[in-house]
């Protein structure tokens, strides 16, 4: 599958907020309520379209509890977007988020597109964290806030298609380095503008300038 | 911590020493330096340089492939082809060397291809990796200090492949893999410090991209190349990483300092040190005395994310997969092997824990038969049900659809608080057209629960209306159902699905919308129409009659649909289109109430010019009858009975006219009546009207208009005038009188004495002039008659004298001339009584007969014929009979027939006559004949006629029919005659065409024994069977 862009994203967030849920929501189009903790790292990829161009979007989707966080923690490198989940009817992973958001700026660089998601809409009966409060923390660190529910499929392709917006956007203004791949972002093999006539030279197509179009 | 691993199963066995043995002992005294496996077999070396081949059958060939030692051997999977890179001398100087395994070299060793030194850069340097792609043109060979050899082009051939030297990281080499897609090759190579992939698609232009900056160890990365999206894998303590050709892939935590990583299908096996001095102290005592420190085996199943085996182990030396299984060599050499659970254990398996979810996920992954899975979709069901969970259950078991029992499921969900499951069950039911009718009745029963209870007021819509593609439900029963509740949907329904008998149905009964039913009918094609309006006509044309007689109408004489397009293209195209027309007969008893309409319809018929039936003229007729009997406005009446006649006027209509008549009767229809009374001729009953109307003046005119066609009416009308009325019209009276006598219908005196019987008041005076006139006509009559009886009797007395003259009289033959020649006479002469006389030759040349006169004979001749044709005639009884019918007069026909004496001997008279006519020849005098006659019949007077009677019985010969009976016995006589005379029995045997008559009764039968039938036979030249008859007789040894 040809592709113009690669981005690569990280989704990160408590255990049990939804962040596989997300995950099998956006690729697969199905929501499992009973669902297997996440042992280590999982991994998923769509194509989507932005401004008529193909990009394919590869998930890392994080386990959340803490044992696993020294690996998890070697994503943040190499990822162009994060999906901060937390889980609306529970208070303790809104709290957590300055962690987990420290966590990802420390290790990620820094142009990193973070979204901040509060899952499980659905439960408006069981809803602990207003959206309000969602809205004031994303505003405050500079985040783009969405609340989803993997379980109805409520903006979730938003929220995946908008970071994807947000980060092509950034790669028009040239706040990308596409051609670093630690930035999470590549462009596709047909897409190089140039021949890369030098192997090994970096291993990246040597595109100088505007690499996008 | 113990929650943070994937949930464990063990779907293997560890079977110990499968190989009883037989590598170990070749493995006395050297250690196994390295091995690998393919084309169904196990390749293991040993340090000193020998390779040992092993089957299946464990049987091994060993060879020496370096004089020092082997350090890395690659079996190609699916070719006889091993490439082994090992020592041949002492110092670092690698070998390269390409053997097929099958074709052997003299020594019984495999051939080998190729021998290449494997220096980069020309520098002495340990190879620590190599890796052969299964298509033979790549080799990858990875050296300690980081770098590799890339080698294209046929690998068994030394001159056409062509190095290509490849920078790394700088640390070992660990791992090397090919991977290829359909466009692109990618070289994976796993160092100590660093993962990198080369895109080596291009020769010469090799890219590299750097994966990860952290390696592994030696055998610790794999292929795992059965995945959705092959993986490349490497283990380290904390987790297995994955990568792709674009980066980093997932990554699994597994605990543990990796030793080994291997891949079997879909299955990643790794081999890590044991940390845990817990899982230590349960391993085996036997596994526990051979090594203090174990090794753990882990396999993971990467598609259903968990882990299928788990189990501590001795050391192990390494991974063998072949044969489709896996075989795990350690440090003592024995052979362990890993044998796979069958489906069917794993399965009771996973149900006995109730992970019926990962049950499915690995049945489906296993290509489960679907009748397998349905089995553990319904157990999954059914346990979720057991839980409670409802809606996983519903779910599971729509998957079991088209296998299960339906009604299984219903059944569990009957209950009304489970009705939204249900639906969704039947919905699904319906979605894959595995529904009854009875499905349908109940989802649409749940829909209509569900609006009323919970407000889904669409669902029953949508479900009607989203299955415009897939008529997956029985609309009628839809219908059916949908009428109760929702009288809407059910009309839409039956609209939209054509169902039309269901649409006027619901319209005529539900909602009595007769007018939208006439529309709705009127727009479909001839034949439904037809059928519906004989179906619902009644109930229509009761409630909206104008409106269905238009559509009758139509109907009936050339109906198109109203929503048809003018065929014009048929006229166009020229084919000629027949009109359909329904029967009117089928529709009449539609409007048995409502003469008016029926008119109204029949008259447009007749209009168009359809020929009905006579059921339907009549009916027409009759209702023409009522209508107009209705009618109270004289004119209408009178256009009603012109319309009446009209129809019954025309020749066309083949109304039955006795039923018209009753008709008629029944309503007074005059008209009709005389009109159909005329018709059939029937003029005394037009006349018997008339008189019982009392219309003199109109039995008249009938009397007068068909009185020469029936003159008997006249006297019908004197009889009727007499009888039934006081006071007749004398006019009438007159006027009868005055025909009957005309016309001599009745005599006088019965018309005196109809006259006389009938109570009515009639004097003499009234028909004095016809008594008179009668008087007078008899008189004359009379007298006429008197005056012929006197000319006869002088006749008579005449003839008597003349006769008395002859008898006794002198009779003076003066006759001078010859009658003849009328020449005067001369002798010889002859005379006769009648004073004729004639020259002898005259005479005789001119009669045959000498006693008779010539110029008499012809006379004479024609009396006797006269009376010889009267005496035939006597017989003739129909004849007389007839005369006597035709006669105007019968009276006088017979008083004829008397006269010609039919009851008197003619021949009596006739002799008599002779004699006294004929007279009697002078020369020859002989009269024998009629003597003879005379004495045949001596007596006269009494009893003479019953003597003739007698004599005619006795002298009647023939036909006097012989009763069959009799007949019968005669032929019975015959044959048992036969029978007691062989001789005779076996002559009438050949002539026999069936020569076996065991039956006594067959031969009264049969045709031999007829005296006719044997002329018959010889005589009937054209009966085809006379040869074969002849043929048999000839054939015939009694003859």
């Amino acid at each position: 599958m040809s592709y113009a862009y690669l981005f690569k994203y990280i989704i990160i967030g408590d255990t049990g907020v939804g962040k596989s849920c997300l995950l099998l929501q956006f690729t697969d189009k199905r929501f499992q309520p009973v669902h297997d903790l996440t042992i280590g790292v999982e991994f998923g990829a769509r194509m989507i379209t932005i401004d008529s161009k193909q990009i394919k979007l590869q998930i890392w989707d994080t386990a959340g509890q803490e044992a696993f966080r020294s690996i998890t923690r070697s994503y943040y490198r190499g990822a162009a977007g994060a999906l901060l989940v937390y889980d609306i009817t529970r208070r303790e992973t809104f709290n957590h988020l300055t962690t987990w958001l420290d966590d990802a700026r420390q290790h990620s660089n820094s142009n990193m597109v973070i979204m901040l998601i509060g899952n499980k809409s659905d439960l408006e009966s069981r809803r602990e964290v207003k959206k309000e409060e969602g809205e004031a923390f994303a505003r405050e660190h500079g985040l783009v806030f969405m609340e989803t529910s993997a379980k109805t499929a409520a903006n979730v392709e938003e929220a995946f298609i908008n970071t994807a917006k947000e980060i092509y956007e950034k790669i028009q203004e040239g706040v990308f380095d596409i051609n670093n791949e630690a930035n999470g972002i590549k462009i596709g093999p047909q897409h190089s503008p140039t021949n890369p006539s030098l192997p090994g030279a970096g291993g990246s197509s040597g595109s100088q300038g505007s690499g996008c179009c | 911590m113990a929650f943070l691993e994937w949930r464990k199963f063990t779907f293997f066995d560890l079977k110990k020493d499968v190989d009883e043995g037989k590598i170990a002992e070749l493995f006395k005294d050297n250690r196994v330096s390295t091995t690998s496996s393919g084309n169904s077999h196990l390749i293991l070396s040993d340090t000193l340089g020998q390779i040992y081949i092993i089957s299946r059958s464990w049987h091994v060939t060993t060879f020496r492939a370096y004089e020092m030692s082997v350090d890395l051997t690659f079996q190609l999977r699916n070719a006889p082809l091993l490439i082994t890179i090992g020592q041949d001398e002492p110092g670092i100087n690698p070998l390269i060397k390409v053997w097929d395994t099958s074709r052997k070299d003299k020594n019984g060793s495999p051939y080998c291809h190729r021998i290449t030194r494997a220096l980069p850069g020309n520098r002495p340097l340990q190879a620590s990796a190599l890796c052969v792609h299964d298509n033979q043109q790549l080799m990858a060979v990875g050296f300690i200090e980081g770098s590799l050899i890339l080698y294209r082009g046929d690998i068994t051939r030394d001159r056409s492949s062509k190095q290509k030297i490849l920078k790394t990281s700088g640390s070992v080499v660990t791992g090397l893999a090919f991977k290829s897609n359909s466009s692109n090759m990618f070289l994976y190579v796993a160092t100590e410090t660093s993962v990198i992939v080369y895109n080596i698609t291009q020769k010469d232009k090799e890219q590299k991209y750097q994966l990860d900056n952290i390696g592994c160890a030696k055998q610790c990365s794999v292929l795992a190349d059965s995945v959705q999206e092959s993986h490349f894998m490497i283990g380290r303590q904390d987790a297995i990483y994955c990568y792709t050709t674009d980066g980093r892939g997932p990554c699994y935590a597994v605990e543990g300092e990796k030793v080994m990583l291997e891949w079997f299908r879909t299955y990643l096996i790794i081999i890590s040190k044991t940390t845990r001095p817990a899982l230590l102290a349960t391993m085996s005592s036997e596994l526990q005395n051979n090594s203090s420190e174990g090794h753990l085996i882990t396999v993971l199943d990467i598609h259903n994310k968990f882990i299928v085996f788990s189990a501590a182990l001795p050391k192990t030396k390494a991974i063998l997969s072949e044969w489709g299984a896996f075989y795990i060599l350690d440090d003592e050499n024995r052979l362990h092997h890993l044998d796979e659970k069958d489906l069917q254990s794993k399965l009771s398996l996973l149900f006995k824990k109730n992970f019926y979810d990962v049950a499915i996920r690995i049945a489906k992954s296993q290509g489960y038969d679907s009748d397998g899975l349905v089995t553990i979709f319904k157990q999954y069901g059914d346990h979720l049900c057991d839980k409670g969970d409802y809606a996983g259950a519903i779910e599971q078991y729509i998957k079991t659809i088209g296998k299960l029992e339906p009604s299984y499921v219903i059944r569990k969900f009957l209950d009304s608080q489970h009705i939204e499951k249900l639906t969704m069950y039947l919905q699904a039911l319906h979605k894959q057209g595995h529904a009854t009718e009875d499905h349908t009745t109940l989802l649409l029963n749940c829909y209509t629960k569900l609006n009323n209870s919970v407000g889904q007021t669409n669902s029953l819509k949508e479900f009607i209306n989203s299955k415009d593609g897939v008529l997956n439900y029985d609309v009628d029963i839809a219908i059916k159902v949908c009428r109760n509740e929702s009288p809407e949907e059910a009309l839409m329904l039956a609209k939209k699905h054509e169902k039309h008998d269901w649409y006027i149905k619901l319209q005529i009964e539900d909602h009595q919308k007769y007018t939208d039913v006439i529309d709705y009918i009127s727009n479909l094609n001839y034949e439904e129409a037809e059928y519906y309006m004989k179906k619902y006509g009644m109930v229509l044309v009761e409630n909206v009659p104008k409106e269905s007689t238009t559509l009758l109408k139509k109907l009936c004489t050339n109906y198109k649909p109203n929503n048809a397009p003018l065929n014009s293209e048929n006229l166009i195209s020229g084919s000629f289109e027949v009109p359909c027309r329904a029967d009117a007969e089928d529709f009449v008893h539609l409007f048995l109430n409502n003469s008016e309409l029926l008119v109204e319809f029949l008259e447009h018929l007749l209009n168009e010019g359809c020929i009905l039936s006579t059921a339907v003229y009549n009916l027409l007729f009759e209702h023409y009858i009522h209508v107009w009997s209705n009618l109270k406005n004289v004119a209408d009446k009178n256009r009603m009975s012109q319309k009446a006649l009209k129809l019954l006027q025309n020749s066309d209509v083949k109304y039955d006219k006795s039923q018209a008549l009753v008709v008629c009767h029944l309503h007074s229809f005059k008209e009709g009546i005389l009109y159909l009374y005329e018709e059939q001729k029937l003029y005394q009953q037009i006349l018997r009207y008339h008189i019982s109307k009392d219309d003199s003046t109109a039995v008249l005119a009938c009397c007068r208009r068909f009185g020469h066609q029936d003159p008997t009416l006249w006297v019908h009308a004197l009889w009727s005038c007499v009888r039934n009325t006081t006071n007749p019209s004398m006019d009438l009276l007159n006027e009868i009188l005055t025909v009957i006598a005309k016309e001599k219908l009745f005599s006088p005196q019965l018309v005196i004495d109809a006259l006389g019987s009938g109570n009515a008041n009639i004097t003499l005076g009234h028909i004095r002039s016809y008594i008179t006139n009668e008087i007078q006509q008899e008189q004359k009559v009379t007298k006429e008659v008197s005056q012929l009886t006197t000319n006869y009797r002088r006749d008579t007395e005449k003839l008597k004298e003349l006769l008395e003259e002859l008898k006794n009289g002198v009779i003076e033959i003066r006759g001078s001339r010859c009658a003849a020649c009328h020449h005067p006479l001369e002798l010889p002469k002859i005379h006769f009584l009648c004073k004729h006389s004639f020259h002898q030759h005259c005479f005789q040349s001119f009669s045959d007969d000498e006693i008779k006169c010539l110029t008499c004979e012809p006379q004479n001749k024609d009396l006797l014929e006269l009376l010889r044709a009267r005496e035939y005639n006597r017989d003739l009884h129909e004849t007389f009979h007839s005369q006597l019918e035709k006669a105007h007069d019968g009276f006088s026909v017979a008083a004829e027939y008397f006269g010609r004496g039919v009851f008197n001997k003619y021949k009596v008279i006739t002799d008599e006559a002779m004699e006294k006519n004929l007279g009697v020849p002078i020369v020859s005098t002989s009269k024998p004949p009629v003597r003879k006659a005379a004495s045949e019949t001596r007596s006269y007077g009494m009893g003479a006629e019953a003597r003739l009677r007698q004599t005619e019985v006795k002298s009647k010969p023939g036909p006097v029919p012989i009763s069959e009976g009799r007949i019968r016995l005669q032929e019975q006589r015959i044959s048992s005659s036969l029978e007691a005379n062989m001789s005779r029995y076996s002559k009438s045997v050949d002539k026999k065409s069936v020569p076996t008559p065991s039956n006594p009764f067959e031969d009264a039968y049969d045709e031999s024994n007829n005296p006719f039938c044997d002329d018959d036979d010889d005589l009937d030249e054209t009966n085809p069977f006379r040869e074969d008859l002849m043929r048999d007789r000839n054939l015939n040894h009694f003859s």
